[in-house]
C-alpha cells in the first residue's frame, strides 16, 4: 500500500514524472538552441519558469466562465498524469496495468489537447478563438493516423497469428522479444507515430495553433499564471508519456532490471533528439497544409503499412 | 542621357495642350515643371496614366508662406531619370484639389497625408479617420503650414478639451 | 444571427503584436481562416521630422533626417546630402562618393539580412532566423569598424564624408564579405529548395507585373514582379556611374521571388563592394567649401534604399534652414499592396505577405505628442522641454539629481 502510494505520488509517476518532464523539456529547448546557434537555457530554467508561473495571480478574463477557466488546466494535467500510470515510465513496470490500457492511455492523452482547445474557445479573445479553432482542426488531422500508428504493433501481432493484446506492458514485451525489430518490420508507422507525437505536442512544424507571429499565443493567450503553469506542466508530462509509449510499443525493453531501465530511458532520449532535429529543420506548416499532410499522406502511409503486413501474411 | 531626354521629349509631346510657355519650367536637366489649375489636373493625370508615362513618385504639399495666400501641391511623376512635376496652386483659405485615386490607387495614401498635414481638402475622397496623425489631434490644425505654432496647438488642445 | 456574421470576425494585428517589430495597426476581417477585408492605420511612429527639419539649419537637418530610420539611416542622409549639394552647386570628390557607395551597399546587405531573418521567423522557420541574424553581425561589425557605429553611421556630411576608408578597413571588409557571400549562397539554396519553406512562399501573395505597375510598388517588391525599376540603374547617383549596380529581376511575383530578388541583390552587393574597393579613387574626402546659406531653389533627389525608391524634395528660400523637406519612403508605396494582396489569403500567410514588402514603420511615419498620465489633454513638448527632460533623466539615472523637476514628467 505504502509502496503503491509512493509509486503514485513520487516515483515513477507524480512528482518524479513532472520533474522528468521538465528535464526533457529543458533538453528539448537546449538542443534546439544549440542547433540554432544560440546558448539556450540552463538546466533549471523550466523549473524556475514553472515555479514563477505557479506563484502568479491568474486573471480570469471577462466573458468567460471562471470555473471552466480554472478547471480546464487542472483537468489537462490530471489527464496527462493519469495517462502516465499505464505506461512503463523509465522502463519500469507501469503502476497500473490491465488488458486494454493502451486505448485508455490514448484517450487520456487527447484530454490535454481537448482542454487547450476548450480553454481557448470559452474566452472571447480573438486570438484564443482562432487558436482553439486551429487546435481542434489539427487534432482531427493527426489523431487518426497517430492512433492507428500506435495500434499497429498489436495489429501486426494479430496478423502474424501470435497472441495479441491491447495491454501496453505485453506489447512492450512482444516488441522486445520480436525476432526482427519493429523498426525494420514496421518502419513506416514508427515514423508516423513519432511525427504524430510532434503534432500532439504542437511542436514545430505543427505549431500553427500557437503561431506567435499570427495569433500571439493561440488558445492560451488569456492564460498568464497558474493555469498557464498547469498547461505547461501537462505538456511536459505528455512529452515523457508520449516518448515512453512510442518507445515501449516499437522499441521495447521494459521491466527487467536497472540496466533495462537505463537503456529504455536512453531510447526515449534518442527519440527526443530525433524530434528536436526535425524541429530545427522544418518551417511551420499552415493549418490547411497540416490537415493535408495528415489525411493525404499520414493516413495513407499507415494503411500502406497494414497492407504490407497483410500481403506478407498472405504470401507466406 | 537617353534615359533622361527620351522620356522628357515624350512627355512634352503628350502634355503639349497644357504646356504654356510661362507656365513651364526646366529647373534641372532631368526635370520638367508644369503649372496647372486644379481643373486641369485630372485630364493631365489621365493622359499620363493612359499612355503609361512613368509612375506617381510622390505628392508634395508646400506652404510658400502666409503672405502669398497660397498652397502648392506638387505631383511628382518619374520615369527613368526624368521627373515631371505638376504644380497645382490653390488658395490658402479654400484649399482643395480633386482626388486622382480612381486613376492611381496608390495616390490615396499620399492624398490622405496631404490633407492631414497641410489641410488641402481632397474632393471626391471618401471620408475616413486619420492615417498618420494621432486620433486626438485637434481639427483644423495642420502641422506643416508655416503659421503652425506649438503654442497655438496647445491653446487649441486645451480649449477643445 | 445568420451564419455569415458569426463566421467572420476581425483579427487585429497591432499596434503591439509579435509579428510586428514596429507599431502599425491592421485589422483583418476573416471568415474561418480566410481574410476577406483588410484596413491599416499608421502614424504610431510619427515624429514630425519633416516639420522638425524646417526649424534647423542645413547641417542639423542632416542628423535629424538620418534618424528617420534605424536600418537604412545612411540612405536617408545620402538622399538629403546629394540634394543639398546639388542646390549648393558643390562638387564632391570622387573618393567621398565611392565611400558613400560602399557604406550604402553594406547597409543594403545588413538590411536584407535582417529582413531575411524576420521573414523566416514569421514563416515559423526559426533556424534560418537565428543563422541569418548571426551572420548579420558580421556586416554590422564591419560598419562599426569603418564608422564606429553599428546603425547610425553618420558617414555623410554636407560636401563629403566624415571618415576615410583605411586599408585595414578595406581588408576587413573583403574578408567579411567573402564569408557573407558563402553564407548568402547557402541561404539562396535553402530558400529555393527547402520543401517545407517553399510551401509557405511559393505562389503565396503573387503580384503580377500589371498589378505591380498599377499599385505602384517599388524596390525589391516591384523587381520580384518583373518591374525593372531601380534608381541606382535608372538615375545613377553618387558613384553608381563609375561602379554600376546590376538590376536583379524576377518574374514570378510571389513571396519566393521576393526572397530570391533580395538574396540576389546581396550577391550583387558583394561584387560591387569588391569593385569599389579595388578601384577606390584617391583624393580628398570633402569639398573645398560648403556654403552656410543656400540660394533659393528646389531639388528632387531620388535614391534606391534597401526597400525601394526613396524620394526627397528639398526647397530653400535662401536661408540657413530648409523651407521644406518632403520625404516619401518606399514602405508607403508598398503598403497599399499589402492590403490588396492579403484579401483572399489564409490568415497564416498575412504576416508573410506583410513582411514580404519589408515594411519599415518608422520610415513610414515621421509630431511629438507625449501624453501625461492622469490628464485628459495631450501636451506637446518643445525641443527645450525634451532636452531638459533628457538631461534630467540621465541625472537621475546617475544619482546626480540636484534639481530634477519631479513627478509630472515622470508619471507617464
Amino acid at each position: 500500500m505504502a509502496l503503491d502510494l509512493f509509486n503514485l505520488l513520487f516515483f515513477p509517476a507524480g512528482l518524479g514524472l513532472i520533474g522528468a518532464g521538465l528535464l526533457y523539456q529543458w533538453a528539448d529547448r537546449k538542443l534546439l538552441a544549440r542547433f540554432q546557434n544560440r546558448l539556450g537555457p540552463r538546466w533549471f530554467q523550466p523549473f524556475a519558469d514553472a515555479m514563477k508561473l505557479l506563484g502568479k495571480e491568474e486573471i480570469s478574463p471577462q466573458g468567460s466562465s471562471p470555473v471552466l477557466f480554472a478547471f480546464l488546466p487542472m483537468l489537462a494535467l490530471a489527464g496527462a498524469l493519469t495517462a502516465a500510470l499505464y505506461v512503463p515510465l523509465f522502463g519500469l513496470a507501469p503502476v497500473f496495468s490491465f488488458p486494454g490500457d493502451l486505448i485508455v492511455t490514448l484517450y487520456l492523452m487527447s484530454l490535454l489537447t481537448m482542454c487547450i482547445g476548450l480553454a481557448g474557445a470559452q474566452t472571447r479573445d480573438r486570438f484564443s478563438l482562432a487558436g482553439a479553432l486551429r487546435v481542434f482542426t489539427q487534432m482531427f488531422a493527426y489523431e487518426a493516423p497517430f492512433i492507428l500508428a500506435l495500434l499497429t504493433p498489436s495489429v501486426a501481432l494479430m496478423l502474424a497469428g501470435q497472441p495479441s493484446s491491447w495491454q501496453i506492458s505485453e506489447l512492450a514485451t512482444a516488441a522486445a522479444n520480436a525476432p526482427v525489430s519493429h523498426l525494420l518490420t514496421l518502419p513506416i508507422t514508427f515514423v508516423v507515430a513519432l511525427v504524430g507525437l510532434m503534432g500532439k505536442l504542437e511542436l514545430p512544424p505543427f505549431d500553427a495553433p500557437e503561431a506567435e507571429t499570427e495569433i500571439v499565443a493561440g488558445a492560451l493567450t488569456e492564460y498568464s499564471g497558474r493555469g498557464l503553469a498547469l498547461f505547461s506542466l501537462a505538456r511536459a508530462v505528455e512529452l515523457v508519456v508520449g516518448l515512453t509509449l512510442v518507445t515501449a510499443l516499437y522499441l521495447g525493453g521494459v521491466g527487467s532490471g536497472p540496466l533495462a531501465a537505463v537503456l529504455f530511458t536512453l531510447k526515449t532520449i534518442g527519440l527526443l533528439v530525433v524530434i528536436v532535429v526535425l524541429q530545427t529543420l522544418l518551417a511551420r506548416l499552415r493549418i490547411d497544409q497540416t490537415v493535408n499532410l495528415w489525411w493525404r499522406i499520414g493516413s495513407v502511409l499507415v494503411l500502406a503499412q497494414w497492407l504490407l503486413l497483410i500481403l506478407y501474411r498472405v504470401l507466406r | 542621357m537617353t534615359l533622361t531626354q527620351k522620356p522628357l521629349q515624350r512627355v512634352e509631346a503628350l502634355l503639349e495642350p497644357w504646356m504654356k510657355p510661362d507656365k513651364t519650367g526646366r529647373p534641372a536637366g532631368n526635370r520638367l515643371d508644369i503649372w496647372l489649375t486644379a481643373d486641369d489636373l485630372l485630364p493631365v493625370v489621365a493622359t499620363l496614366v493612359e499612355d503609361e508615362w512613368g509612375y506617381l513618385a510622390a505628392i508634395t504639399g508646400l506652404d510658400p508662406g502666409v503672405a502669398t495666400g497660397e498652397l502648392h501641391v506638387l505631383y511628382h511623376f518619374a520615369e527613368g531619370a526624368a521627373v515631371l512635376t505638376l504644380r497645382v496652386v490653390v488658395p490658402r483659405d479654400a484649399a482643395e484639389v480633386p482626388t486622382i485615386r480612381p486613376l492611381i490607387p496608390l495616390a490615396a495614401i499620399y492624398e490622405q497625408e496631404l490633407s492631414e498635414v497641410l489641410g488641402v481638402a481632397i474632393v471626391g475622397a471618401p471620408a475616413r479617420g486619420r492615417l498618420f496623425l494621432p486620433d486626438d489631434w485637434p481639427d483644423g490644425v495642420y502641422p506643416l503650414r508655416k503659421d503652425f505654432q506649438l503654442e497655438q496647438f496647445n491653446d487649441k488642445e486645451q480649449g477643445g478639451s | 444571427m445568420n451564419a455569415s456574421t458569426t463566421d467572420r470576425f476581425v483579427i487585429p494585428i497591432g499596434p503591439q503584436h509579435p509579428a510586428l517589430k514596429e507599431p502599425g495597426h491592421f485589422e483583418f476581417t476573416v471568415e474561418g481562416e480566410t481574410v476577406i477585408d483588410a484596413t491599416v492605420r499608421l502614424g504610431y511612429a510619427h515624429r514630425g521630422i519633416e516639420k522638425g527639419a524646417e526649424g534647423r539649419n542645413w547641417t542639423q537637418s542632416l542628423y535629424l533626417l538620418e534618424r528617420i530610420c534605424g536600418i537604412c539611416s545612411h540612405i536617408h542622409s545620402t538622399a538629403y546630402v546629394i540634394g543639398v549639394e546639388q542646390m549648393a552647386e558643390v562638387e564632391v570628390p570622387g573618393r567621398a562618393q565611392a565611400i558613400r557607395e560602399v557604406i550604402a551597399e553594406l547597409e543594403r546587405i545588413h538590411s536584407h539580412m535582417l529582413w531575411l531573418g524576420v521573414a523566416a521567423h514569421d514563416a515559423g522557420f526559426d533556424s534560418l532566423f537565428m543563422y541569418t541574424w548571426r551572420d548579420r553581425e558580421t556586416v554590422m561589425d564591419l560598419l562599426e569598424t569603418i564608422s564606429g557605429n553599428r546603425v547610425h553611421y553618420s558617414a555623410n556630411i554636407l560636401g563629403g564624408v566624415k571618415f576615410d576608408l583605411t586599408d585595414e578597413a578595406a581588408a576587413a571588409i573583403l574578408k567579411g564579405i567573402d564569408f557573407l557571400e558563402e553564407r548568402t549562397r547557402h541561404y539562396r539554396e535553402v530558400v529555393s529548395q527547402d520543401a517545407f519553406f517553399l510551401q509557405r512562399t511559393r505562389n503565396v501573395g503573387t503580384m503580377t507585373r500589371e498589378e505591380a505597375l498599377q499599385l505602384g510598388v517599388v524596390g525589391p517588391t516591384a523587381r520580384a514582379s518583373g518591374v525593372a525599376r531601380d534608381v541606382r540603374v535608372d538615375a545613377p547617383y553618387i558613384a553608381y556611374n563609375e561602379f554600376p549596380a546590376q538590376i536583379q529581376l524576377l518574374g514570378a511575383g510571389d513571396l519566393e521571388a521576393r526572397f530570391l530578388v533580395r538574396i540576389d541583390e546581396m550577391l550583387d552587393c558583394y561584387r560591387l563592394i569588391r569593385e569599389l574597393l579595388a578601384g577606390m579613387p584617391a583624393g580628398e574626402l570633402t569639398a573645398k567649401r560648403m556654403p552656410r546659406k543656400l540660394k533659393p531653389g528646389e531639388v528632387i533627389s531620388r535614391v534606391e534604399a534597401p526597400r525601394g525608391e526613396l524620394f526627397y524634395y528639398i526647397r530653400s528660400t535662401g536661408g540657413e534652414q530648409p523651407d521644406r523637406v518632403k520625404v516619401r519612403t518606399p514602405t508607403l508605396c508598398n503598403m497599399g499592396s499589402v492590403l490588396t494582396q492579403t484579401v483572399g489569403h489564409n490568415l497564416a500567410d498575412v504576416p508573410m505577405i506583410l513582411v514580404g514588402i519589408d515594411p519599415c514603420f518608422s520610415c513610414n511615419d515621421r509630431a511629438v505628442s507625449v501624453r501625461r498620465a492622469g490628464r485628459a489633454e495631450g501636451q506637446a513638448w518643445s525641443w527645450a522641454d525634451l532636452r531638459r527632460y533628457g538631461i534630467n533623466y540621465y541625472r537621475r539615472q546617475l544619482n546626480l539629481d540636484t534639481d530634477h523637476r519631479p513627478t509630472d514628467l515622470l508619471t507617464y
